[in-house]
């Protein structure tokens, strides 16, 4: 029976189900690697993002120029670019091959992609960020301040509770953003995701195996990652939603009014 | 309810200024409030009655004059350019925290709960403990009428039941002073009276109250004086049925005879 099943397949069908099979275990360490690398990068970018779009926010030219500066470097420039600048880049300098960071991180190339999504993420964030601070109800914080909260407090307490809320939907865009941009990975000789499917392309001479699987799971992580933002969006946003649409489920046909 | 702070006025302003940029706003406004004073100010637009309000608990900084909260002065100082600043935050803090206000806007915390908005600034500026804080807030809301509503988000809330849980809000910080900055006008004419019935029990029960307002209404029975602001300043004040009745100057007769048709 399964080797009727192997033999039919690797008789008709267009593309090499077995090859895919044989290496489908690769494949899952590739979306692992992916993942890993994506959610650290947005984790220290997202850390990174909270004071500098609080910086970006403020008046405070100081401060401000540098960061500007930064931001419209990262966002201005391809990732791809910023990845080579850091890999390729940096060991020309034997000053920084002679700092502690190169030999536990610049010379290893999942850690140069990792500064380099870290900081194109980051420069994404803080804009992103910033404006949803720049947004916050002027009369919200004037309230905080009637109520005599100092302004550290009414940061913590009004506008940055407020403005992570808002910025979540956008948000949404710039995780499945990085996760899609993380195939420059593969470049640097990381057997991430689209690495493995680049590897049996090399390999077999196989364009469609490699790559429609590849594909196929990046899609499943993207499915998940929605799924996951609408749920929270669900929570945290319920204050901008009717109440009855909190508390029922809504219909069939009403959900497909949500975009 | 408020304090007892001896012969202090419970609110003070003397020889107010504000000028925003070339124009000057307020023009030496001084006014005292005594504990369970409700003092309606009115004036045409661009008075400068919401202005005013606004100096005293320096969301606007004046650009010359002095407030007292409760006797306690707040403490100004001159900047080298000619600016003029309050001297130390901490202190406006304070003494802000002592001023209860209510936005023409209601500017409750969209993403909080009604009870969270009312224990946020008990907790988190007075330190009060949280469960403290919550049954403090349920009496609060209780009294408003909208403790069914306590665990609604703002934008779930008709105009009035906002704006009767910003009352709320500001008197959860057992305010000295309440300053109410046109509290009703951007209700919908249905919800004003329920609005107008939460203060009248507040100044029935004493509280002191500065009220920015057009209610004519409110201003007339419900407060014991009125003043009347114009060009950024004291045109006439005194005591509401007699100005009412016999207004001495021309401005506010006029007035009058615009808004109460």
């Amino acid at each position: 029976m399964g080797d009727s099943i192997v033999k039919f397949l690797e008789t008709w069908s267009p593309i090499d189900v077995v090859l895919i099979a044989q290496n489908f275990d690769r494949f899952l360490w590739g979306a692992l690697t992916t993942l890993e690398l994506t959610l650290i990068s947005l984790v220290i970018g997202g850390i990174l993002s909270i004071p500098l779009a609080i910086i970006r926010a403020g008046n405070n030219p100081i401060l401000n120029a540098p960061v500007w500066v930064f931001t419209y470097v990262f966002r201005g420039t391809p990732l791809l670019v910023q990845t080579y600048l850091i890999y390729y880049g940096l060991g020309q300098f034997e000053w920084i091959r002679e700092t502690f960071l190169w030999g536990p991180i610049l010379s290893q190339a999942w850690y140069c992609a990792l500064v380099a999504f870290s900081l194109n993420t980051a420069a994404y964030t803080t804009e992103l960020l910033r404006g949803s601070i720049v947004n916050t109800n002027r009369g919200e914080v004037e309230a905080a301040k009637a109520c005599g909260f100092s302004k550290a407090m009414r940061l913590r307490r009004i506008v940055l509770p407020s403005a992570f809320r808002r910025a979540l939907p956008a948000y949404s865009n710039e995780v499945i953003f990085m996760l899609h941009g993380s195939v420059v990975a593969s470049t640097i000789t990381i057997q991430d995701l689209l690495g493995v499917g680049r590897w049996l392309n090399g390999r077999y001479y196989l364009a469609y195996e490699g790559f429609i699987t590849a594909a196929v799971l990046y899609f499943i992580i993207v499915l998940m990652i929605s799924r996951g933002f609408r749920f929270w969006e669900k929570h945290w946003l319920a204050h901008l939603y009717p109440r009855d649409a909190v508390k029922t489920k809504p219909k069939k046909g009403l959900a497909s009014f949500r975009i | 309810m408020s304090d007892s702070s001896g012969d202090h006025a419970a609110l003070e302003v003397v020889d107010l200024h504000k000028s925003f940029g070339e124009v000057e706003v307020i023009r030496g406004v001084s006014m005292s409030a005594h504990k369970g004073d409700v003092i309606s100010i009115l004036g045409a637009s661009g008075s400068g009655k919401s202005t005013f309000l606004r100096c005293i608990n320096l969301l606007e900084i004046p650009t010359a004059g002095d407030v007292y909260v409760a006797g306690e002065k707040i403490r100004m100082k001159n900047d080298n350019s000619g600016g003029y600043l309050p001297e130390d935050i901490h202190q406006v803090e304070r003494l802000r925290a002592r001023l209860g206000m209510v936005f023409q806007s209601f500017n409750l915390w969209s993403h909080m709960t009604v009870i969270e908005n009312v224990i946020e600034a008990p907790i988190h500026v007075l330190k009060i403990a949280k469960a403290e804080a919550i049954e403090q807030a349920e009496a609060l809301l209780k009294k408003v009428g909208i403790y069914d509503r306590k665990d609604y988000y703002p934008a779930q809330l008709s105009g009035g039941q906002q704006q009767r849980v910003a009352i709320a809000r500001g008197l959860a910080m057992n305010p000295a002073v309440m300053l109410f900055d046109e509290p009703t006008s951007a209700l919908d004419p249905e919800l004003v009276g329920e609005v107008l019935k939460v203060m009248r029990d507040l100044a029935e029960e004493g509280r002191t109250m500065l009220v920015v307002t057009h209610e004519m209404g409110f201003a007339r029975d419900v407060s014991s004086s009125v003043v009347f602001l114009h060009e950024g300043k004291i045109e006439e004040q005194g005591e509401p049925q007699q100005m009412f009745k016999n207004p001495n100057s021309d401005r506010f007769r006029q007035f009058l005879s615009r808004t109460m048709q």
